[in-house]
């Protein structure tokens, strides 16, 4: 009795183990057959999703060194008149006690 | 601010305002086509960020030699330029690499040794800003690390040659291509001053209203 259930899961041991071991090679079989070089195609031949346009990334580059270096500038300049504003309110002061 | 400051300000808006005009009529590139075009700000960017570097080593080693505030201010406000440029230059390099090279980043030398510069440069600041009293002597120590990094940078192209183009593309340019490259040079460069004077002047107003807090504590 023993000695059949050890042969019964032996045998289903060995289709299991084989059918892991071989799917993934098939699912590489399916999914694709050869490579094709890319010498064989002009850019015409590839389809529009697959064509990586120029004019986003170019519009993208100039609008963020654009955008960048003014938040930069307004950002320096905000501060610039915050010192100048509190330095005037204490300057105020100070001369304000000074001559009182 | 100075005499010059709005002139050359104004000079400086009507060069941004009129670039994409400059570049819209340099020729394409034979091989890149129109993602050639970001080379036009992504090369002064660099060089900025380079300068950047090369001002803020160069107004520390004098700070550490002389202790003179003014060196100090000087240091600061470049490395904040040197993040500033170093941001566009790694922001720009990357979108002209996806079309031309076909990936965002690689790991070569210039590209690498850049992003190190950069990252000085952030720890420059970080170190200002959260380090405490003496910090300013310590940040003075990486800017000349930040500085030292800069020939390495430049020349790093031409040692280790992957696909970044190397330094000899700028002479050998035509004038065609030139021209909008040493316009975009000038505006950036003007645009360096300008921002390096402002900032220059924020540190000497802080210092003016600590120095007035402080007589104001005096006199209780």
């Amino acid at each position: 009795m023993i000695r059949r259930t050890l042969a019964r899961a032996a045998v289903v041991a060995c289709v299991v183990v084989g059918c892991v071991a071989t799917l993934p090679a098939q699912q590489v079989q399916e999914s694709q057959d050869e490579f094709v070089a890319l010498d064989e195609l002009t850019a015409g031949d590839l389809p529009p999703e697959e064509r990586l346009a120029a004019a986003p990334l170019l519009i993208g580059a100039y609008a963020f060194v654009l955008v960048a270096l003014f938040t930069y500038v307004t950002l320096v300049a905000r501060r610039l008149t915050g010192l100048q504003r509190d330095i005037a309110r204490l300057e105020a002061t100070i001369g304000r006690d000074g001559t009182g | 601010m100075p005499s010059w400051f709005l002139p050359a300000a104004a000079v400086c808006g009507l060069m941004f305002a009129a670039s994409p005009l400059v570049i819209a009529g340099a020729p394409y590139e034979s091989t890149m086509g129109l993602v050639q075009k970001i080379f036009y700000y992504h090369m002064p960017s660099a060089w900025m960020f380079l300068t950047s570097s090369l001002v803020c080593g160069v107004a520390s080693a004098r700070f550490l030699a002389g202790g003179r505030a003014r060196h100090d201010r000087q240091a600061w406000a470049a490395a904040e330029m040197a993040v500033l440029f170093g941001l566009l230059t790694l922001v720009t390099g990357p979108l002209w690499a996806r079309k031309s090279w076909g990936t965002w980043w690689v790991w070569d030398a210039r590209v690498t040794s850049s992003l190190v510069g950069w990252m000085i440069a952030w720890a420059y600041l970080i170190l200002r800003r959260y380090g405490g009293p003496g910090s300013e002597k310590l940040a003075a120590g990486l800017a000349l690390f930040g500085m030292a990094n800069v020939p390495f940078i430049y020349i790093s192209v031409n040692y280790w040659r992957t696909i970044h183009p190397a330094t000899s593309v700028v002479p050998t340019l035509p004038v065609s291509m030139g021209f909008p490259l040493w316009y975009c040079v000038t505006a950036f460069l003007l645009l360096f001053v300008l921002l390096l004077t402002l900032r220059m002047r924020v540190e000497a107003q802080q210092a003016r209203l600590d120095a007035l807090y402080l007589t104001l504590d005096e006199r209780g």
